[in-house]
């Protein structure tokens, strides 16, 4: 199971948008994950515990994580489906089998 | 039957003295039907109970907190120099709103109904989209309780014969139009700015990204934008919030609290000022210790707002399709360079820091301590639209003067509203100008300024919908 945390400013607003749209897609492409949000300071010093980290790309130079494991993705449109699917084919290893 | 009006009776006798009074049960219920609607499974929605009043009862554990951190502080302010403090930020404002609601005996079930009530309202009225003209859905829930909390104290103060159900149900209405109506307003600049990414701002500063938007032209030119500013690489750490927070507490009850001195601290705070300690330390540790409480109000608040905000979007995704959400402004943040939100922070802090300065120079009796939140995303966000419509110059103007205004509109109702007794206000630039209007209105002219008002913010969009250059296209904007 991927471990997944959608972060924001706060931790409230924007990252719980995040986290039901990346939901959705995940469950779309049938890959089983596990969804947290919290806000960049607390993400930024959980990151290394997490497979990726979704937020809005004007946050992503804060993440330094030093590991292979964690995967930072900044998005442009938090609302948009297609961009948060976009980037996590490009990122991560999505098997097409069992879609509809 | 007499047997079934006893019955009744006894069961609203009982909801009201075991559930009414205690709004953590009140919420967590509230969230348990709305998951019972969607259709989730029944241990969901009692684990949406469970968090949910966890939730609140964790917002309760931080807010006890920052009264007692504060009452030492706010009276020795006010015994020494006659001076009342507030610190303009939502969250202390959520939390003097609602020690203010308590105070006078009501309980904050109350802000629950009307929240619940302006929901239902913005659902309605973006269901006659027709006839409202409205198209947005507001569905920012941290926002819409902080935002339903001090509207229902406005309500409470100003007209006490509101002080009941009927109340409650106005309130929603009032702060339910208002969601509706500015969320609307942001629509068009938000398109222009997200190359219509499909979605309004629903937050703090509706009225100020509109203001912003049509101002920002007339301060400057969208070709000479903040993207090639470079800041210096300390100043990202007010990303954190609890940096910032912390930090601004540091500076200024740092100062207030060198001012009131140590002999008069050790005399009023004896528990929390034991002899063997030293004033810096005191200092230290009292300063952070607000951001401490906030930090554990704040995470209540996000645990039950997860579960509101999760059947709360279920909820109309099955009733209003197509519906466009207002959200976050920070979701606008994107579609600017990181400099931006920086820019604007900076310049509305500067903007902050010389009203409050004025403050003491004209002798007000009302001292304002800067709020993370207002500071940073009022002016962050009034930078991003400034910038796109007026480039640098309008960003650095508006916010500029964002942060003053939020320092003189919150002194004013900070005082007007005496929740300065509660060492706090909602001091977000649209409860800096537009509700202390509101306020004074209700005040003055109680059930029919309130009327008027709800007529006169109906009205916006119908004057929005006839200036729309693309009439056909107006009810046409959908998410992806």
């Amino acid at each position: 199971m991927l471990k997944v945390v959608a972060a924001c400013g706060n931790g409230m607003g924007s990252s719980q948008i995040i986290k039901m749209k990346i939901d959705k897609i995940f469950k779309k492409l049938n890959m089983p994950v596990e969804i947290h949000h919290m806000s960049v300071g607390e993400a930024k010093a959980a990151a290394s515990g997490y497979d990726v980290v979704f937020c809005s790309i004007a946050f992503v130079d804060i993440f330094s994580v030093k590991n292979n494991r964690t995967k930072v993705i900044g998005l442009k449109n938090l609302l948009s489906e297609t961009e948060i699917e976009t980037k996590i084919r490009e990122n991560l290893t999505v098997s097409d089998e069992g879609r509809d | 039957m007499d047997q079934i009006l006893l019955t009744i009776n006894m069961v609203s006798q009982g909801f009201a003295n075991n559930i009414l009074v205690k709004p953590e049960f009140f919420i967590g219920i509230l969230v348990f039907i709305g998951y019972m609607l969607l259709g989730k499974p029944i241990y969901e929605a009692f684990g949406g109970f469970i968090k949910a009043a966890v939730g609140m009862m964790i917002w309760n554990v931080g807010s006890g907190g920052l009264v007692t951190t504060f009452r030492p502080i706010l009276s020795g302010l006010n015994d020494r120099f006659a001076l009342h403090a507030a610190v303009i930020d939502p969250y202390f404002g959520l939390n003097a709103a609602s020690e203010a609601i308590k105070s006078i005996g009501m309980s904050l079930s109350w802000t629950m109904i009307s929240l619940m009530v302006g929901f239902a309202w913005n659902i309605l009225l973006v269901l006659f989209r027709k006839q409202t003209k409205i198209r947005t859905l507001f569905l920012t829930g941290h926002i819409m309780i902080q935002q339903a909390t001090t509207c229902t104290w406005l309500v409470f103060f100003a007209i006490p014969a509101l002080r009941n159900i009927q109340g409650a149900m106005w309130i929603g209405i009032l702060v339910g139009t208002y969601w509706a109506v500015f969320s609307n307003l942001t629509v068009e600049p938000t398109q222009k700015l997200t190359d219509n990414s499909g979605f309004a701002v629903g937050h703090q500063q509706m009225g100020w990204v509109w203001l912003a938007s049509k101002l920002a032209p007339k301060f400057g030119s969208p070709k000479h934008t903040v993207e090639n500013v470079k800041f210096p690489r300390w100043l990202t750490m007010f990303n954190d919030n609890v940096i910032a927070t912390g930090t601004l507490m540091l500076v200024f009850f740092g100062v207030i609290m060198s001012i009131l001195g140590e002999p008069y601290l050790r005399g009023i705070d004896k528990a929390g000022f034991p002899p063997n300690l030293a004033f810096a330390t005191y200092i230290l540790s009292k300063s952070l210790l607000f951001a401490v409480y906030l930090f554990i109000l704040i995470s209540g608040v996000r645990m039950f707002v997860a579960e509101l905000t999760e059947s709360f979007r279920g909820i109309s995704e099955k009733i209003l399709p197509g519906s466009l959400p207002a959200v976050d402004c920070a979701a606008t943040y994107g579609f600017s360079s990181p400099n931006t939100v920086l820019f604007g922070f900076v310049f509305g802090c500067l903007g902050q820091f010389l009203a409050i300065a004025g403050l003491f120079i004209f002798k007000i009796p009302i001292l304002i301590i800067t709020g993370f939140v207002p500071v940073f995303f009022d002016n962050a966000t009034t930078a991003v639209f400034a910038n796109k419509f007026g480039g640098i110059r309008a960003a650095g103007i508006l916010a500029f003067c964002t942060g003053m205004i939020q320092v003189a509109g919150g002194a004013f109702a900070a005082w007007y509203f005496e929740l300065y007794t509660y060492g706090g206000w909602h001091g977000n630039i649209d409860w800096d100008t537009i509700w202390p209007l509101i306020g004074v209105i209700m005040k003055n002219f109680a059930m029919p300024g309130m009327i008027l008002v709800i007529v006169a913010m109906l009205m916006i969009p119908q004057i929005q919908y006839r200036n729309s250059s693309d009439k056909e296209n107006y009810f046409k904007i959908e998410a992806d």
